[in-house]
């Protein structure tokens, strides 16, 4: 036990240094006035900006719609990725009727979507959900295709000696085998679904995050546009960390003792 | 366990036997194909441990495939008790060449995973479970993931859970491939022990000779490309086994008719290319005492 609680001080001690040692870097290049970085504002400015914002309603409402926008987009994306992921990767016929058109698409930037997207959805925030979606969803379907295919055949063969029907072996086998990939496809989905929705909120949102640093911009308020800039990745590591959390309670049998 | 009726009494409902008839199996690979067994007959006999030998490629995870029947044969025929083997079945359960526990279930839910498939009551899924996990000594590791386990604690939890399920045939491919020689030697009397004290049908691949001939009723040896049966030797040393008799003039006397056999057969797959049977000839000339042999080759 206290060996763990030095580990875990010297790591924290660690990170706290490297925060520090970032924020007087910074302050030392706008006392410094280095070319092209005049316009920075100083650390403490940010600070209070962001002090100011954290004690508004108007600040955490953005917060709520970005991260309901990404929950929508993201679990559909998942609701329907991974059943089609495991469709593809248990039915060779299903796949090859599936997989070169999936193959086409998935290369296209899901900023890319952005026009049509808009286009075709009848209301902005529709469209919105819709980029997230695509954000996440090439992503799971190939990593639950790939994790599908990954399963050893001699553990579908054990399984069905030992007297498994099709559909215990789906259930038994198929979907835990694939979990690692899983959860791997959703982490990965997550770090595309914020790229992708901060750039639909800065050109068609209403409100949420990426508007909101937007908007810091049109106002030329620089101290604002880093808070949202710090939020925005804040949110994103609060994602990231719920979803590894998500992994490790899903898979016990991963974790190190 | 309801098999435990001494050795001897062979029960054609308890055990079962196998017979592979002028089997042929030939994979298509990019228009090539190779032909890995052909016109392989063999007989495992009832509630007796065969052994089977030969070098590596030559087919033997092939024939275990054939006869747990997740794979059909190009031409012949493998039966079950007179009966065709037309898919896997619970009579006969394969413990794999690489662990195939299921990581992601304890070795609790491993080993009962055949009772559950079946549907048979939790109280006697849990009664038969305790006593083949003390019988295996794994009680205490029941709620472990097979990662949490040793090399040699994840084979006896594969021997646990096809055992529980008390199947008429039981097939090994190198169930003790990897392990230290020391926990090998400890896993080989287990084994024995067991199969002394349950003497069901046992079919068991192995590459180690002493391991072949201190398990075995009867030694199968095979022969490489097309793979078929070489020769069979009877093993008559007395039951139960016990490691004091790997020193027995007898054992090796069949050692080194054993040997003779398998080392034609190693150098055939040596020049064929084949890794592991380099490794195997390597020991095999050591043990013939012959060591230049293998520096002319090269
Ligand atoms: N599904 C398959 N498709 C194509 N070729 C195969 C397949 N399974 C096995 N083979 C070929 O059959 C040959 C025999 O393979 P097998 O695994 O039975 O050898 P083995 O005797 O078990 O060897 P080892 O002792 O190394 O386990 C090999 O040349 C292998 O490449
Ligand atoms: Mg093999």
């Amino acid at each position: 036990m206290k060996k763990i609680s030095k580990v875990v001080n010297v790591k924290t001690l660690r990170g706290v240094v490297s925060v520090v040692f970032f924020v007087a870097l910074w302050q030392l290049v706008v006392l410094v006035k280095v070319p092209y970085l005049q316009n920075l504002p100083y650390p403490k400015e940010v600070a209070v900006d962001g002090i100011q914002a954290a004690g508004s309603k108007a600040y955490w409402f953005d917060w709520g719609i970005s991260l309901m926008r990404i929950f929508i987009g993201f679990i559909a994306a998942q609701l329907i990725g991974i059943p089609l992921g495991l469709a593809m990767g248990i039915s060779r016929i299903f796949k090859s009727y599936t997989f070169p058109v999936f193959e086409i698409l998935r290369p296209i930037p899901p900023i890319a979507w952005i026009p049509i997207a808009i286009l075709f959805w009848p209301t902005r925030e529709l469209s919105i959900y819709f980029l997230v979606f695509i954000g996440a969803f090439f992503i799971i379907v190939i990593n639950v295709l790939q994790g599908v295919s990954n399963i050893s055949v001699s553990l579908k063969w054990a399984a069905t000696s030992l007297g498994a029907r099709p559909k215990d072996i789906f259930w038994k086998i198929m979907v835990p085998g694939s979990l690692p990939s899983i959860v791997t496809g959703m982490t990965v989905g997550m770090g595309v679904t914020w790229n992708v929705l901060i750039a639909a909120e800065m050109i068609a949102g209403q409100g949420g995050l990426g508007r909101m640093t937007w908007e810091a911009y049109t106002n030329h308020n620089i101290p604002f546009i880093v808070v949202g800039m710090v939020s925005i990745g804040v949110a994103g590591y609060l994602c990231s960390t719920f979803i590894r959390w998500l992994g490790e309670k899903a898979m016990p049998w991963k974790r190190k003792f | 366990m309801s098999g435990n009726n001494g050795r001897g009494i062979t029960n054609r409902d308890i055990f079962g036997e196998v017979r592979v008839e002028g089997v042929t199996k030939k994979y298509e690979k990019e228009g090539q194909c190779q032909t890995v067994l052909e016109e392989c007959s063999l007989h495992v006999q009832r509630g007796k441990l065969t052994v089977l030998m030969g070098p590596s490629g030559c087919g033997k995870t092939v024939l275990i495939n054939l006869i747990a029947g997740y794979e059909k044969p190009t031409a012949g025929r493998v039966y079950i008790d007179d009966t065709p083997v037309t898919g896997p079945g619970r009579d006969r359960l394969v413990v794999f060449q690489e662990t195939a526990l299921f990581p992601w279930m304890t070795v609790y839910s491993n080993v009962t995973f055949g009772c559950r498939a079946q549907g048979i009551s939790r109280g006697e899924t849990k009664e038969r479970a305790e006593l083949i996990l003390k019988k295996v000594g794994l009680y205490e590791f029941r709620d472990k993931y097979p990662t949490q386990l040793s090399g040699g604690m994840q084979r006896r939890a594969e021997l646990a859970r096809a055992m529980i399920n008390d199947p008429k045939i039981m097939i090994l491919d190198e169930p003790f491939r990897g392990l230290d020689a020391m926990t090998r030697q400890l896993m080989q009397g287990f084994y024995v022990g067991l199969f002394e004290e349950i003497g069901r049908t046992n079919f068991f691949v192995t590459h180690e000779v002493d391991e072949a001939i201190f398990l075995a009723d009867r030694l199968v040896i095979m022969t490489f490309q097309p793979g078929k049966v070489k020769a069979e030797i009877d093993i008559d040393l007395p039951r139960p086994r016990d490691v004091r008799m790997l020193a027995s003039a007898r054992f090796m006397e069949i050692r080194g008719q054993a040997i003779d056999l398998l080392y034609e057969e190693a150098a055939k797959a040596f020049s064929a290319g084949s890794k592991t049977a380099y490794d195997l000839m390597g020991a095999l000339v050591a043990q013939k005492g012959a060591c230049n042999c293998l520096d002319d080759k090269k």
